[in-house]
């Protein structure tokens, strides 16, 4: 009885402060921010502070290449939809292009969301894969977590050897051993 | 015989000697490449009676690349002869041992069992780093060409470069850098 008087009450209580705490706004209520965090004598202060995005002039867009602008009709997604971004610039990425890969991640080698990427499924899931091939092939050490072993030489057992990864393996269901070249060769095709 | 003759007599049946770097290559499909070049297949005198093949000098042997998880999955077997004496060592462990033996298997295995093969074999030098005795290199006068490029490590890229290499992807307006 006592839970469902609690759970009664805290709901009716949600209900009536979320209501009354939520505003409307015209504009956006949200910039780019970057979390600073600096200590004052015994206290740390956490601040967010508005920033530029320090992409926009960089940004390459296919519709802003003119006639140069190339769609990989393999990749191009066959139905009525716009491609994303990604399609519609129809570069053949590779799991070593790090300047390009390293885009996608936070500061810690985690792969962004989709809903920050803004990126196709198909594309999410190709450039999630490769970075994780970028990863394991140690070629972004310098965007790792802060206890990772960042010098590949120094991991253990079969990590600390090179090794290399086929981007056509990505979206296979099955790989099929190195040995077995008829099957790779229907596959690969 | 000409002058010219003479000096085209002599460099068509000179043993040529040829160096190849392991760094971020697949042993198995360089070994393809290095067998050509062993047993002179890329001659046009080449036939399987006369000796015409190559020396090849395999530098940086500890650093191939396997493809995928082939280090993890790949295991070499070996059989003492006595009963239980078989043992499978995976390619990690291997290479931990003997950083020229995945190479030299390779190689081993990418040509036909013959009575040549062996004596093929014995013109294959594999060193694990890229020093070689000096009286190797100094017969060396021709490179063969990498299959796969090296690949470049972000953290060796200039921070200059990096910053302002065009960029495809855009925070959206209500990001938190992290």
């Amino acid at each position: 009885m006592a839970s469902l008087v609690r759970a009664a009450f805290s709901v009716s209580k949600n209900s009536l402060i979320s209501t009354s705490v939520r505003s409307i706004s015209t504009t956006k209520q949200l910039n780019i921010k970057e979390i600073r965090e600096k200590v004052e004598g015994g206290n740390i202060v956490v601040e967010a502070v508005n920033v530029p995005s320090p992409r926009t002039e960089l940004l390459v867009r296919a519709e802003n290449l003119g006639p140069l602008k190339t769609i990989d009709v393999s990749e191009a997604v066959k139905s009525d939809k716009a491609p994303c971004y990604m399609c519609s610039l129809g570069l053949d990425v590779k799991h070593t292009d790090v300047l390009i890969l390293s885009q996608f991640v936070r500061s810690d080698g985690c792969m962004l969301p989709r809903r920050i990427t803004g990126l196709c499924k198909r594309q999410q899931k190709k450039i999630g894969k490769m970075v994780s091939m970028a990863q394991k092939a140690g070629l972004m050490i310098n965007l790792t977590p802060a206890n990772c072993k960042k010098d590949p030489t120094k991991r253990k057992d079969y990590k600390k050897f090179n090794t290399y990864f086929d981007e056509t393996t990505i979206f296979m269901k099955n790989v099929p051993r190195w040995t077995d070249r008829f099957k790779f060769r229907q596959s690969a095709k | 015989m000409s002058a010219a003759k003479r000096v085209q007599q002599w460099a068509t049946f000179a043993r040529t000697w040829h160096v190849f770097d392991c760094k971020w290559q697949d042993p198995y499909e360089s070994a393809h490449v290095i067998k050509k070049y062993l047993m002179g297949l890329h001659k046009p005198i080449y036939h399987p009676m006369n000796d015409c093949g190559d020396v090849v000098v395999c530098i940086n042997s500890k650093d191939i690349a396997l493809r995928g998880n082939e280090w993890r999955k790949r295991a070499y077997f070996h059989h003492t002869g006595y009963p239980g004496g078989a043992s499978w060592t995976l390619a990690w462990e291997l290479h931990n041992k003997d950083p020229t033996m995945i190479i030299k298997k390779a190689v081993y295995r990418s040509m036909t069992g013959n009575l040549q093969r062996r004596h093929t074999m014995q013109r294959l030098f594999i060193y694990p780093e890229d020093k070689v005795p000096e009286d190797v290199m100094q017969n060396v006068t021709n490179q063969i060409r990498q299959i796969r490029l090296v690949p470049t490590r972000l953290d060796h890229i200039p921070e200059e470069e990096v910053k302002n290499f065009p960029k495809i992807m855009d925070y959206p307006e209500d990001y938190v850098l992290k």
